[in-house]
């Protein structure tokens, strides 16, 4: 039900549109869309802690905005002086706002895309330009956190001991440290060697490798994938008719707001909600079907 | 046809004194079960990494190996990768990548299969050893025994025809290990796949193997069949017997009639046969472990209960233990039921969040660090690797006793090396021992800080029986010195010979204390194979010497046979 049940490459697809798309439209609506969208998002998967980011990153906005016009000038509508004679515009402020939500939004964006995009998706899409690097990759992802667990266990070990990183004192305790970093060091180089004669075995080496892909491209990857194509187009004739960026310097100035440009809002809008109106759709029809099947079996 | 034949083959690893292989010839018949016994440093694994290029050592070597009857080199590296599978022996290392899926599929990458073939080879190797459930897990999640499990399936799923496996069990409890060699069994009988493979725990491998080959210091001793090779052992008064599984050991050591019995099941009804007609005595039980006043007890603990995590489940749920001064004492228990948390508890590592730890009468957050490591305690981890910070053993030890004088600190450090049998290995790198010679350096260590309460957390692992043998001799010698050791571990055989008291652990507690003879003889799963082997007969005989010294009382030997059978 989740946009990751969807291909790794849609998956890539909607955050890299998604994000370029609140990097490149510095218009306020689309702006706002982008922070309001990615809000929502970041609370429904990742819960009360992301809302709460959320919810804090606003006056960081504000903070923001007010530190950019207290350091940038330009604007011809002078909203005072400071103390020392510049000019505080607002034209600045409200770049500055502009710039704040850009911020904030792409963070959100991120925090989404983390909770969907997994590291075994960034493997199986490399391993389709190149398995190699794919394998690489995937190695990383093994041994970065086996290093974190070897350190926790050398840590106990050296606790054990009497020589943890938090006995004796000062200089024992930086001593303990080198000492860790050490065993880690040795350690490390001992198991790549292992893991380089376990490969070897299995004809690393050997020319020609390829990837296995677990992900199937399948027909509710194409209706998506359609769905996208469409209100890309569409956002893509705004943005040939500059509706998506205005310019703040030395003046805000943007082109009319017409019937159409509501179409342009409107396509943003359903493209930043699809993948959360998607998964909240799914449930909805799960929810359903249960009390359906509930229902069914008392009577 | 022979899958592989070896033929004189001699090697010698560069800058090494002697050869590490001494003309060796052997061949390995197709859909062959092989077992190769010996020491620690025989040459096992060299002669086993022979058997594929890409991992034969360098050296100076004489002599061929012939695959399907033609030289090993001539077949490249893609037919090697395909053909020869070779499943080493820590299970985490030779784990590449990330998730199950794609290590199951690595080697079929490697050889370049397309989609289809690989789907569905995946698919029905994650089906035959049912991991089909952990498919899409981080390899990290996995325990011991289900890595070692997906290493062999991922070897497998290139459809090998020979299977070479280095002591896989070594770092694996005994249920995982028993599951994983029944695995490599199934795979011999139902798929036909010839299987080479060093061991050195004997129980399992025995009743598989078509035949055993020995090896001693690089020679080939003897090739038979398992029960040949008993014989032979036994004939040449070979001190390998020792590692025997306990049915052949009692047999000989008993000096039975009739073919000899190699499981536990085949012990019991030789055993009964053999006792046909014989009194067997009524025995008196052992004595229980005696309750002890808190002031004899070195460690206590009261009602310990901890937790990783806030919200983690309970790892010690209300720990109760009293270990006596200067007693051996064994904690065993399934894996992941906390006796390492536990020692971690007494270590001070893990703070408990309710109950009391106390060392010698003394709660363990009142003594100093310092206090408490210099000359109170010391824990021994279950991986000697976590110590070993320098080039040589020699600085290894020396490392442990900051500023003291010169030759002071030298004399205790060979004084120690002599007496834990590492004053040969003094000029080594720790990583270049062997798994019972590190655990020895390791302990070395330790014991410098003169420890008055010694921690061991599973000593046994990855050691032969040899090493089993040593390292219980040091033990008793510490012992005799008074200090306390708390040992926790799966190897029921080991602590059933040496410790004074056993415990059981189990669901975050100790459920029950006592001598190794009650302890076992009421247990009747979780017990030795001896006491599995003659429970019907002698309920309380635990070890292979105590059922080895019933059969020859109730002969009515006297007890310079008794003795010389023990000494088997």
């Amino acid at each position: 039900m989740r946009f990751d049940s969807y291909h790794p490459a849609i998956n890539l697809f909607f955050f890299a549109a998604v994000i370029a798309g609140t990097v490149l439209f510095n218009h306020p609506v689309f702006l706002g869309l982008s922070f309001l969208c990615s809000f929502a998002y970041a609370a429904k998967l990742r819960g009360r802690r992301a809302a709460g980011f959320g919810l804090a990153l606003a006056p960081c906005i504000l903070l923001f905005a007010l530190f950019y016009a207290g350091y940038t000038h330009f604007g011809v509508t002078v909203l005072a002086k400071n103390f020392i004679g510049n000019n505080l515009t607002l034209e600045s402020f409200v770049y500055g706002m502009v710039l704040g939500t850009m911020a904030a939004s792409v963070l959100l964006w991120l925090s989404c895309m983390n909770a969907i995009f997994t590291g075994d998706k960034v493997v199986y899409l490399f391993g389709r330009v190149s398995p190699r690097l794919s394998l690489f990759l995937s190695l990383c992802l093994r041994m970065v956190p086996r290093l974190g667990e070897r350190a926790r266990e050398t840590g106990a070990a050296q606790r054990g001991i009497g020589r943890g990183l938090n006995q004796g004192g000062l200089f024992r305790r930086i001593g303990n440290f080198f000492r860790m970093a050490s065993i880690l060091v040795t350690w490390t180089i001992e198991n790549r060697m292992e893991a380089a004669a376990s490969m070897r075995c299995r004809g690393v080496t050997l020319r020609g490798r390829s990837a296995l892909s677990i992900y199937r491209f399948d027909y509710r990857d194409r209706s998506l994938v359609i769905a996208f194509s469409g209100l890309a187009a569409v956002l893509l004739t705004g943005f040939f008719f500059d509706q998506m960026r205005i310019l703040y310097n030395p003046e805000i100035i943007f082109n009319r707001i017409t019937p159409a440009s509501y179409i342009f809002y409107l396509a943003y809008g359903i493209f930043c909600l699809l993948p959360l109106a998607l998964q909240m759709c799914g449930e909805w029809r799960w929810k359903r079907r249960a009390r359906q099947t509930a229902d069914e079996m008392g009577a | 046809m022979a899958h592989f034949t070896i033929e004189n083959l001699t090697f010698a690893y560069p800058e090494a004194g002697k050869n590490a292989l001494q003309d060796v010839s052997l061949q390995i018949q197709e859909g062959e079960y092989l077992v190769l016994i010996g020491k620690s440093g025989s040459g096992k694994s060299t002669l086993l990494r022979h058997l594929k290029t890409a991992l034969t050592p360098h050296g100076v070597r004489s002599g061929r190996v012939l695959f399907s009857g033609k030289p090993l080199e001539e077949a490249g590296l893609r037919e090697q990768s395909a053909k020869i599978g070779y499943v080493m022996q820590d299970p985490d290392s030779q784990i590449v990548t990330d998730k199950v899926w794609h290590e199951l599929a690595f080697g079929l990458e490697s050889l370049g299969c397309d989609q289809r073939t690989m789907r569905l080879r995946v698919a029905e190797m994650a089906s035959y050893f049912g991991i089909q459930d952990w498919f899409h897990r981080d390899v990290a999640e996995l325990s011991g025994g289900q890595k070692q499990l997906l290493n062999l399936a991922s070897i497998m799923a290139m459809q090998p025809e020979v299977l070479i496996l280095d002591e896989p069990t070594s770092q694996l409890d005994p249920i995982a290990a028993a599951d994983f060699l029944n695995t490599v069994r199934k795979i011999n009988l139902e798929l036909g796949t010839t299987v080479i493979l060093s061991e050195h725990r004997l129980e399992e491998v025995f009743p598989a193997a078509d035949r055993v080959a020995v090896l001693e210091e690089g020679r080939l001793m003897a090739l038979d069949t398992p029960r040949g090779i008993g014989r032979r052992l036994r004939a040449e008064g070979s001190d390998m017997v020792a590692a025997l599984p306990a049915p052949m050991r009692i047999f000989y050591g008993a000096e039975g009639g009739g073919e000899c019995p190699l499981t536990v099941r085949e012990g019991r009804s030789w055993l009964s046969r053999e006792m046909e007609g014989r009194p067997v005595c009524r025995e008196t039980p052992p004595a229980p472990l005696e309750e002890i006043p808190a002031a004899d007890a070195a460690v206590v603990l009261k009602e310990v209960w901890f937790r990783y995590e806030k919200d983690a489940p309970d790892v010690l749920r209300g720990v109760n233990l009293q270990v006596p001064r200067g007693s051996l004492f064994a904690v065993v228990g399934g894996n992941g039921a906390g006796k390492s948390t536990m020692l971690k508890a007494i270590c001070h590592i893990c703070r408990p969040y309710r109950g009391k730890v106390l060392l010698e009468g003394r709660k363990v957050e009142k003594y100093r660090p310092d206090e408490l490591f210099q000359g109170m305690l010391a824990m021994l981890p279950q991986d000697p690797k976590t110590l070993f910070v320098k080039k040589t053993v020699r600085e290894e030890l020396l490392e442990m006793l900051p500023g003291r004088g010169g030759e002071e600190r030298e004399e205790r450090v060979l004084k120690i090396a002599a007496e834990l049998q590492v004053a040969d290995l003094l000029a080594q790198h720790p990583y270049d021992l062997s798994g019972g010679e590190q655990q020895r350096a390791a302990l070395a260590k330790v014991l410098l800080l003169e420890p008055k309460i010694l921690l061991l957390d599973e000593p046994t692992k990855g050691i032969d029986s040899f090493y089993k043998k040593t390292l219980a001799e040091i033990l008793a010698g510490l012992k005799r010195k008074g200090v306390t050791i708390l040992l926790v571990s799966h190897d029921i055989e080991f602590c059933a010979q040496y410790a004074d008291a056993v415990a059981m652990f189990f669901d975050g507690g100790v459920v029950t204390a006592n001598t190794p003879g009650r302890f076992f003889a009421e247990n009747s799963f979780y017990t030795t194979a001896a006491n599995r082997m003659s429970r019907h007969l002698f309920p309380y005989a635990v070890t292979a010497d105590d059922v080895i010294r019933r059969v020859c009382e109730s002969r009515g030997e006297g007890k310079e046979r008794i003795r010389r059978g023990e000494r088997q």
